[in-house]
């Protein structure tokens, strides 16, 4: 054997990494782009590489992270927890990183040290946590199922969140009333207890209007022209389903480890072939009106199922057996031999469908929670924004089955939170620390870089020169428009808060977020009309899901703690 | 290219490698990061990985690192320590050898590197005897007195306390995992400990735990690491192929094998004569693998296990039957599966060759586990083997913090395996042949009845197999009466100290009394009539008892009833007549542990330098000093961020008053570590340093040394 033998070469160690410029100045370069992405207003970042491919247009993290070439090994670690955040729950990823920079940069201004500021951290964020979870938060909303509101509302707040869609008003409530469609389709009439959703399939069509994208129940099969010219016309009632998931080419797959002699004039294709043709024959004679092949079938069984008017579909792909196994009852067929008459399953009716410039077979399910989305945008760069949009609406959706309530969106949550902290630490500290291993002082140092974290998080929502307020009496977020400074003054400017729950009639003060303030006790309770956001016109609300918004909050904080831990870099150079 | 191999040359590396590690040492260490060669990002506050992950160069840096991962293979623990003591260890020699080296100034340069060569050898030879002689002596002598026990033996047979794991672990996890973490982790160990054992599970659970422990754990990226989690059963790290939901009554069979038969196996050949004959082998093949199936729904299996992938047909039978199938599963998830089962290896009816299906068993449920859209399989089965089957999700922002779980975990499993084992020392001889020398002057008072009871002994006693720990406490109690009858102590006395002590023996007594109880056979009778008396005595101590303490303070009882009557502990006594009737080892019992904090170093350092002032043998007293000095740095280091009356100076002077009245330490809120860890890290040390000392020179050649054809057996026979 040959080996090879170089010499290791030794590692680099630096110790407090934190401290060194360079690493400072990358984490701000960093915190720079995610921050200039986030919310509606949000700058569009354009990938490309130098030698050539598509060029990508996004502001999602998910797509930024992916491709931002990042080597330093403490910025690897903040993308990869933000990552991996979202994809365990696809939303708040701008949110988890902005703060985990934001946590990091603060703290680090306070030169306490890092056992003292991670401690207290993780004290503010069970603090945060348990508020958020608890009866008497002002800054969630439960979700009422019995109306759609409030989750057009969660659908609609997401989609506008990612301004490279491209999508104008009208198409912002066409695609949320799919995607709301959509998640309702999926869940099933019976509810048992261990509830298994349907599954919504989502299929590209580029190059076509917004508006054009549709929702329909079971699959679409796309096939070609010739394709579905040859379909014989079936018979338009139910129809009975075949679906094989071994390969039915007549290949030879699995001789077995030793040798294979054929005598002279056997052939084994036509062996093959006949035992193909036997399976047809029995397929024909069990009245079989559909045939579906996960692999190739081969042409001659394919015609032999043709003139015996059995329509034949080969190369589904094994993404769509599930779904298929689902919508027909059928169960996947793995064998050659004497089919079961148990495997069959039914569809209520076909039909061949066009769309754009592309054909569909169309299965109609009878009852089944298999839905196909139609998703149409005009180019492909926005096309793969928006279904990465929808499939974080869905998800999202599904996320608030299991907690029923949504978080006021807009960066009300963030400085309504960050006016609580500010008050408990105030009035009384020992709610948030109960041991004395700490000074006031330093808690309040803590507290306060935390809570700057949280506001400069919701400031990032402003792009354009505004100013950010916060109302004394609730702690939410509002922006003014930057305009002639000649304006009298400026609550004249405010029409809504960022979450939209409250308008500037209730006789409200305002002060400047970035400035000190006074601490003041921001209202808990939620005004009863709030909730009843069933009369209020849909389009005012902001809402982001509590879940993934929770989630995010606990990793950006574990991150940044985990990355103010760090006495040394070790890098392998090797 | 050739460096001498220095003492100097060999601080400098050390004093590098303890810069780095000093300042992830302990509860105010903070975390590493590293990075592969292969971009991956590894968080890291384990000693052994950060050495590795440094990737030295330095032939001395390299002796050390390999030293350090041989002692971590052993015992899982104590790499940061390692360096610390080693580099402290190196100091002082350099100081030592820099006050000799004002004599030899008129040598030439040659001579004086070859004395100092031979000084090295010299040294590194007193260490060694040390280590084998002196430590393990004054080990069992004088640091066991302080020793307390993580199990509280209020029964005959040794509970573990949650309360009492929970310091142990909680000191492990405050110097393995970041700070943020270590409460919650160690919890969460704690659960799983007491959630897979049972009552009398042993040692091979651990053997189990740590073969297995890959399969043991699933890790969850993405969700914060409070969501980490036990659940019943095993995780597979493998989706159904076929998922058919079943409850009730359900068994599992295991296959290592493809279930269709094929046309040939290896090393045969099929002739195919005609087309005919291949489709009726092939209906044939069918119809064997449809029957095979139903063989299995007979005998009521509806999960299919198996180590190779099945082929379409198999898991169409399979979904046609309601079998639910799981292949492409691991080797080492299918033997551990086996393991815990207990399945041995059942030949398929003659019919079904081919495939090869071992015992089915029962199952308890089997579902799908979905964690963050990856499925797994959720397996409740029932063991036969002493460890109940749980599962730990570990989840984490990142996998590298993840991972650093992982071997925490792991870590803290291989060092309680340690801590659950009585452990040998082997000093037993030399202090036959040194006894004048080496014995304390207390030793003099029971000398005249050691005599007594080696005459007694030599010809009755026969060659001890150790019986274990099973013998009781009758006989323990009795036995303490038997020496202390020879023994010119007050009946007073001997009464108030048995009636503290006895009830909580520690598993060495008993080992070392139930072995002269064997040697004493004619006095039976008197015995047993001692023993009843001791048990009207036991009832007085019940308020020890309800105190429940859950550390049990044996010693510390021993030691304040002796300092009362300013006699020596009985205890003590008792040992050292066992030491001298030479027939028995001495050894820490399993459990012993002392609180965390540096407390072993400071014992050890004052029992060492108090042991110097009695040795008459020069390089004997100087190796005890260096030694004892060089233990001081790592408390030392534990206490740098500590101020005022937590600060170093200050701890070390509280200890020292309480330890000259023979008062036990009592301040283990913090936490408790192992003894046994300690004592191994202290060896490995001690090894290491005689390695580097009698290396003279250091070449550089081209090529690796090539190896001579036999395996080493040094290693093999240190195992």
């Amino acid at each position: 054997m040959m080996s090879c033998f170089e010499a290791q070469k030794p590692s680099l160690c630096h110790s407090d990494p934190l401290t060194a410029e360079k690493v400072r100045a990358t984490l701000a370069v960093l915190k720079g782009i995610l921050t200039s992405c986030y919310g509606p207003y949000g700058r569009l970042k354009q990938l490309h590489s130098g030698t050539g491919g598509s060029v990508c247009t996004t502001s999602q993290s998910t797509v930024l992270l992916r491709n931002l070439p990042v080597t330093h090994p403490i910025l690897k670690i903040l993308t990869a927890s933000v990552q991996n955040h979202v994809s365990c729950f696809s939303d708040c990823g701008l949110f988890t990183a902005i703060l985990c920079c934001n946590l990091i940069e603060n703290v680090q201004k306070t030169e306490l040290t890092a056992a003292t500021t991670i401690k207290l951290n993780k004290h503010l964020l069970n603090f945060c946590t348990s508020y958020l979870r608890s009866e008497g938060c002002a800054c969630r909303i439960p979700v009422d199922f019995s109306s759609t509101q409030t989750l057009l509302c969660l659908v609609r707040s997401i989609l506008t969140s990612k301004p490279a869609c491209m999508l104008t008003r009208k198409e912002v409530d066409h695609i949320s009333a799919l995607i709301l469609r959509a998640f309702l389709f999926i869940i099933p009439e019976n509810t048992e207890d261990p509830l298994i959703l349907g599954k919504s399939i989502i299929v590209p069509l580029k190059g076509e209007r917004v508006i054009d994208s549709a929702l329909l129940p079971g699959v679409l099969l796309e096939m070609s022209v010739q394709l579905m010219r040859m379909l014989p016309v079936g018979k338009s009632s139910a129809l009975k389903v075949a679906l094989f998931s071994t390969s039915l080419s007549g290949d030879f797959s699995d001789p077995g480890e030793g040798n294979l002699v054929v005598s002279y004039g056997v052939s084994l294709e036509k062996a093959a072939l006949d035992q193909l043709l036997d399976l047809g024959r029995q397929l024909v004679s069990d009245h079989v009106d559909l045939v579906l092949c996960q692999k190739v079938m081969h042409p001659s069984l394919k015609q032999f199922l043709g003139t015996h008017h059995i329509m034949a579909i080969d190369r589904v792909g094994v993404m769509l057996m599930e779904p298929l196994s689902k919508v027909t009852g059928a169960q996947p067929i793995g064998s050659l031999g004497p089919v079961s008459p148990s495997s069959y399953g039914s569809v209520k009716d076909w039909c061949s469908a066009k769309f754009g410039y592309k054909h569909f077979f169309h299965l109609i399910p009878k009852e089944a929670t298999v839905c196909s989305l139609l998703l149409c945008n005009r180019n492909d760069t926005a096309w793969d924004e928006l279904k990465l949009t929808c499939e974080t609406a869905l998800h999202a959706l599904q996320l608030t089955i299991k907690e029923p309530w949504v978080l006021l969106g807009g960066g009300c949550t963030e400085t309504h939170l960050a006016a609580y902290i500010r008050h408990m630490i105030h009035k009384e500290p020992g709610s948030i620390v109960q041991d004395d291993e700490c000074t006031q002082a330093e808690l309040e140092l803590i507290a306060d870089a935390f809570c700057r974290a949280l506001e400069s998080l919701a400031g990032s929502l402003e792009h354009d020169g505004g100013e950010i307020l916060t109302d004394m009496k609730h702690g939410h977020f509002w922006s003014v428009q930057a305009g002639p400074p000649s304006v009298v003054n400026w609550p004249d400017l405010l029409s809504r808060c960022g979450c939209g729950v409250f308008s500037n009639q209730e006789g409200l003060s305002w002060s400047v977020l970035r400035s000190t303030h006074h601490p003041f006790a921001p209202e808990i309770h939620l005004p009863h009309e709030a909730l009843g956001i069933s009369q209020q016109s849909a389009h005012s609300l902001t809402v982001d899901c509590l879940t993934a918004k929770l989630s995010g909050l606990k990793v950006a904080v574990e991150t940044a703690n985990l990355i103010l831990d760090l006495a040394y870099v070790i890098e392998d150079k090797n | 290219m050739a460096v001498a191999g220095s003492v100097k040359t060999a601080l400098q590396v050390a004093e590098v490698l303890e810069a780095i590690v000093s300042r992830c040492v302990g509860p105010e260490g903070r975390q590493v990061l590293c990075t592969k060669p292969t971009g991956e990002v590894l968080l890291s506050r384990d000693g052994g990985r950060l050495l590795q992950a440094l990737q030295l160069n330095h032939p001395v840096a390299r002796i050390i690192v390999a030293c350090v991962s041989s002692h971590l293979k052993k015992t899982g623990d104590g790499a940061k320590t390692f360096i610390i003591f080693l580099c402290h260890l190196l100091r002082g020699l350099r100081a030592i050898t820099e006050k000799d080296s004002l004599i030899p100034e008129n040598f030439q340069t040659f001579e004086r590197r070859w004395k100092t060569c031979c000084q090295w050898k010299f040294i590194s030879q007193a260490l060694l005897t040390f280590q084998t002689h002196v430590l393990d002596y004054i080990m069992d002598q004088y640091l066991s007195r302080h020793f307390l026990s993580i199990f509280s033996s209020s029964a005959k047979e040794r509970t573990l306390c949650r309360s009492s794991l929970e310091l142990l672990l909680d000191a492990y996890f405050c110097g393995r995992v970041g700070r943020n973490n270590h409460k919650f982790i160690s919890q969460l160990m704690c659960d799983y400990f007491f959630k897979c054992m049972t009552s009398e599970s042993g040692t091979e659970v651990f053997e189990l735990v740590n073969d297995c422990f890959v399969e043991l754990n699933v890790s969850v990226t993405g969700l914060p690491v409070s969501e980490s989690k036990i659940i019943d059963g095993l995780v597979l790290h493998r989706d159904f192929s076929v998922y058919c939901p079943a409850d009730g009554d359900m068994r599992v069979a295991i296959v290592r094998e493809i279930i269709q038969p094929l046309f040939s196996t290896s090393g045969s050949e099929f002739v195919l004569n005609s087309e005919a004959q291949f489709q009726t082998s092939q209906i044939w093949i069918m119809e064997r693998t449809k029957s095979i199936m139903k063989h299995l729904l007979s005998q009521n299996v509806k999960l299919l296990l198996s180590s190779v992938k099945q082929s379409d047909l198999v898991i169409y039978y399979a979904r046609l039957s309601g079998i639910s199938v799981v292949d492409c599963l691991s080797s080492e998830e299918v033997s551990f599966i086996q393991r815990i089962i207990s399945f041995s290896p059942f030949v398929f009816p003659q019919a079904y060759l081919q495939c090869e299906i071992s015992n089915t068993a029962l199952v308890k449920f089997c579902k799908r586990l979905i964690l963050r859209s990856k499925r797994y399989v959720h397996l409740g089965l029932i063991s036969t083997c002493k460890f109940v089957p749980h599962c730990i999700i570990l989840c984490g922002p990142v996998q590298g913090l993840v991972e650093q779980h992982e071997s925490a975990l792991y870590g803290a499993f291989k060092m309680l395996q340690q801590l659950f084992k009585d452990f040998d020392l082997n000093y037993v001889k030399k202090v036959n042949a040194q006894s004048d020398t080496l014995s304390p002057p207390l030793y003099k008072n029971s000398r005249k009845s050691n005599q007594l009871l080696r005459i007694c002994n030599h010809p009755i006693r026969k060659p001890y197999q150790g019986t274990g720990i099973k013998n009781n406490d009758e006989l323990e109690k009795t036995q303490y009466l038997k020496i202390h009858s020879n023994l010119p102590v007050s009946t007073v006395e001997l009464e108030t100290h048995i009636s503290f002590s006895a009830p909580k023996m520690m598993p060495t007594d008993t080992v070392q009394t139930d072995e002269i109880w064997k040697c004493l056979p004619p006095e039976n009778k008197r015995v047993t009539d001692d023993s009843e008396l001791i048990e009207n005595n036991s009832t007085r101590n019940s308020i020890t008892e309800n105190t429940r303490i859950e550390v049990s303070y044996e010693n510390f009882q021993v030691t304040n009833s002796a300092g009362k009557g300013s006699i020596l502990p009985v205890k003590y006594k008792s040992l050292e007549t066992t030491c001298i009737s030479q027939s028995c080892c001495s050894s820490i019992p399993a459990g012993c542990v002392l609180p965390v904090g540096g407390s072993f170093e400071i014992l050890l350092h004052y029992y060492l330098i108090n042991y110097a002032k009695k040795c008459q043998r020069l390089e004997e007293i100087m190796v005890s000093k260096l030694i004892a000095n060089a233990l001081l740095g790592i408390p030392q280091i534990l206490y740098k961020q500590k101020k005022g009356y937590d600060s170093f100076p200050q701890v070390f002077l509280r200890t020292l008053p309480t330890l000259q009245t023979d008062q036990p330490m009592i301040n283990c809120q913090a936490g408790l570590e192992s003894v046994i860890g300690k004592y191994h890290v202290l060896t490995s040390v001690l090894q290491c340093l005689t390695k580097i000392l009698t290396i003279d020179l250091i070449i550089s050649i081209k090529r690796q040394p090539s190896k001579s054809c036999e395996p080493d057996s040094e290693d093999e026979l240190q195992y």
